[in-house]
């Protein structure tokens, strides 16, 4: 059985942690925040269509990339990874274009990255990560996949169904449940029946382990039990962290029809990265001096990227058909055509 | 006008009103739970949210959530459902979100909901309407603007409808949802916000009939949907050219309206289909199939196709260029004018 | 460092919405303010949003009133940003694609003779 549920309530602590890691989490949390809210800000003036905001959710993103290795193992994400992409190494600017619609999947490179395309189908890319980490059994790598989705997707049969696969097939895969509280309008009591997707990882025959999403350090040690088991060839892991969406599930919603903003008081206060913050200077981590230094840089880098992705060119109309197939066919040389006539006229 | 609404807040049948299409299908949807107890609406986000396009807004509140409620996020699942309620005796209204996440519900729509009278040698009907928010045009992400109609044409047992304006919208679907047929409902999202008065009416026409929403004599579009929209505005611009264009309305994808078609067709002599799936394999090769079988003679000119290009619907700046264009759709009525 | 004046122009604030209702303004003409400071709320069909400010610069002008229905791309308001003579325009436009009352074409028809 997954341990009783850690809402953690109140402060977390980091003192049997690195230094060098606490930091690295705050700093990947702290521009992940930054970028976040710019963002939003992009959405608002109209340079984004829509935007879906990460806002509380930063410890457990940051907490479980930072555990993976992003040169052996690989990441599926779904739409909402924005910080996990940050702190695994993704080149941000082309993570973004998907949110200013310049190409849906995002305009980075995926096999460079090790970091599948955004996906907006919820539970589809998880099975993918099954057949990625198959693939590395068979071959006799080491890598580990990393499967990410919300509590939403956990209804979907794809995620039952890649779980029980990776069960049978004892697949370096771990299931990443980002829990957080929220699909769309409908709260965790009435999506997840029995009230824990960790639990499920029992009858798939592997270890499912509940952790408050909002305390990097505990996410990050449990990914990192996760990935060691995995690589071992100990199997998949079940991990649901516990957290909760902030802000409304993307820039056109409005919660307001569904949930009383009160209730998100107590997750406005567990806000995990000044959970952090304050778990560093208790445990002696880092000192004003050194927070004051990187949350210049963070801003910094967010406005670096805001600004690159607010300015990258629009993709010409040609890019419609140049990679539908790797070999094109006749007719659709023949469309192309027909669409720069039109160009043309 | 505003006087008119609140009037017609009341359902008062037949009143001149301003509304949005997504407020005459909220406005169709209560008159039909109100007319039957067995109609349940149900999907994702449908309840106190109101459907991400507010559809089903107000619904949960007047009916309660025994027949208006959310379910979790699983496709595949609530299409399953629906079966088996309608095999308990009810008539269920689904939601699926996005045209796009009908994928994984494919199984049960084709396998299961669209076969099962035919299984059951008629002993278990489905009686279900699918609604679906469908095609493009407002550069959405991705599976958010999706064209299927091809698909649920292609498959025996559905039958398929895309209302074009708020009126039409209104009465096909209290049409699609008293039918014991099971009918995959097609909103067109770049039309959800069309709002012009409307006069609400039961419907009239049988099923299967398309509409004259514009005549002309010099050839005919083809369209359903958002398309009909765009071949008004064509017909428009043509006619400053002195080119009468008459706009025909498919409405029903299945069934086809072949007679209204060669009707229309046999006046005009020329055809141009539009639609914004891509071309091929598209339904306006069936369009072009009817319209040559039954007005071979006739034809003054092979039927024109300007449709979306194969290729998948593209993300924000490229889904205008993807979309039959207006200079696409007027090309297409010059090579019929010259053939 | 020179000055200009650039208009933001209402954007389209959820999928596809057409308009919004002017609900309070933040801020006034005359004002100094920066980059995402808030700059006005508006309601949509959808919501009440504020939006932020899309310049650090001065308002010149606000070209709705408390209470005005004011169609996606549309101007909102004007600033006075300086500008560096090389600096990159930063791109700001309306997303949803006007209901033209005169739809643009470039293709012209000739009538059949028949």
């Amino acid at each position: 059985m997954p341990p009783q549920e850690s809402k953690g309530q109140g402060a977390i602590t980091v003192e049997h942690l690195p230094p060098e890691l606490t930091r690295r989490l705050y700093r990947d949390m702290r521009t992940a925040r930054d970028l976040d809210t710019e963002a939003i800000a992009l959405q608002r003036q109209g340079v984004f269509p829509a935007y879906v905001s990460v806002r509380g959710q930063e410890a457990a993103q940051v907490g479980s990339a930072t555990a993976l290795d992003p040169a052996r193992d690989f990441v599926f994400p779904t739409y909402r990874e924005m910080a996990s992409a940050l702190a695994y190494g993704v080149e941000m600017v082309g993570y973004m274009a998907t949110h200013r619609a310049l190409w849906h999947g995002g305009l980075y490179d995926v096999m460079d990255s090790r970091f599948g395309a955004i996906n907006a189908v919820v539970g589809g890319p998880v099975p993918h990560a099954v057949g990625w980490a198959l693939g590395e059994r068979l071959r006799g790598d080491d890598g580990v996949a990393m499967a990410y989705f919300g509590d939403g997707a956990s209804s979907e049969g794809d995620v039952h169904e890649a779980m029980n696969f990776a069960g049978v097939l004892a697949a370096p895969v771990i299931f990443f449940c980002q829990n957080n509280q929220w699909a769309l309008s409908v709260p965790n009591e009435r999506q997840v029946a029995g009230g824990s997707v960790a639990a499920r990882a029992e009858g798939y025959g592997m270890p499912g382990v509940l952790v408050d999403g909002n305390d990097a350090g505990a996410v990050h040690t449990a990914t990192a039990e996760a990935v060691e088991r995995a690589r071992n060839g100990g199997g998949p892991t079940v991990i649901e962290a516990l957290t909760y969406r902030i802000e409304p599930h993307s820039t056109s919603d409005d919660p307001g029809r569904y949930r009383d903003e009160a209730d998100t008081e107590h997750w406005r206060r567990r806000d995990p990265v000044v959970l952090l913050r304050a778990a560093m200077l208790e445990a002696g981590h880092a000192d004003e001096e050194h927070f004051a230094a990187v949350d210049a840089e963070a801003a910094r880098r967010a406005e670096q990227v805001r600004d690159g992705v607010a300015d990258a060119p629009e993709p010409d109309g040609s890019e419609l058909f140049t990679h539908v197939f790797r070999e094109t066919t006749e007719e659709l040389t023949r469309q192309h055509r027909t669409w720069q006539e039109e160009v043309e006229l | 006008m505003t006087e008119l609404i609140e009037r017609a807040d009341t359902t008062v049948e037949s009143a001149v009103v301003e509304l949005s299409m997504q407020q005459a299908i909220n406005r169709a949807l209560r008159v039909l739970l109100t007319e039957d107890p067995d109609v349940l609406v149900f999907g994702e986000d449908v309840g106190a949210l109101g459907g991400v396009f507010r559809v089903t807004d107000g619904l949960q509140k007047e009916f309660g959530d025994q027949r208006v409620f959310d379910t979790p996020l699983a496709e595949s699942a609530i299409m399953g459902m629906a079966v088996g309620l309608a095999m308990n005796g009810w008539r269920p209204v689904p939601e699926l979100q996005f045209d796009g996440f009908a994928y994984p519900a494919v199984d049960q729509i084709v396998n299961q909901v669209a076969r099962m009278n035919y299984r059951t040698r008629g002993a278990a009907p489905m009686p279900i309407t699918l609604r679906l928010p469908s095609f493009g045009g407002i550069q959405a992400p991705e599976h958010h603007g999706e064209s299927l109609e091809a698909l649920f044409a292609h498959t025996p047992g559905l039958k398929v409808v895309a209302p074009s304006d708020p009126a039409e919208a209104y009465s096909l679907l209290l049409q699609s949802v008293r039918s014991d047929d099971p009918v995959v409902y097609m909103e067109p999202k770049a039309r959800y916000w069309d709002r012009r008065p409307v006069r609400l009416s039961e419907p009239t026409d049988p099923i299967g009939t398309s509409r004259i929403v514009r005549p002309g004599r010099h050839a005919t579009l083809v369209a359903w949907g958002a398309m009909v929209h765009r071949c008004v505005q064509v017909a428009e611009l043509a006619a400053e050219d002195g080119v009468e264009l008459e706009v025909l309305d498919l409405r029903w994808l299945k069934p086809i309206d072949a007679a209204g078609l060669a009707a229309s067709v046999a006046r005009t002599k020329r055809a141009v289909v539009v639609h914004e799936a891509p071309l091929t394999a598209g339904l306006g090769a069936e369009v072009a199939a009817l319209i040559t079988e039954n007005c071979f003679r006739e034809l003054a000119a092979p039927v024109q196709r300007v449709t979306g290009f194969d290729v998948p619907y593209p993300a924000g700046p490229l889904e205008p260029q993807y979309l039959p264009t207006i200079d696409r759709v007027l090309l297409a009525v010059q090579r019929t004018l010259e053939y | 460092m020179a000055e200009e004046n650039i208009t933001f122009t209402l954007p389209d604030l959820g999928e596809g919405l057409v308009e919004a209702t002017v609900l309070e303004w933040q801020v006034a003409v005359g004002d100094t303010i920066g980059r995402n400071d808030p700059l006005v709320e508006v309601e949509t069909t959808k919501s009440a949003v504020v939006i932020p400010s899309p310049k650090a610069g001065r308002v010149v002008e606000l070209h709705a009133r408390e209470e005005d229905v004011v169609p996606v791309g549309e101007p909102l308001v004007t600033f006075a940003v300086e500008v560096e003579e090389s600096a990159p325009q930063a791109g700001i436009v309306g997303r949803v694609p006007e209901e033209e009352a005169k739809p643009k074409r470039r293709v012209r028809l000739k009538p059949p003779t028949d």
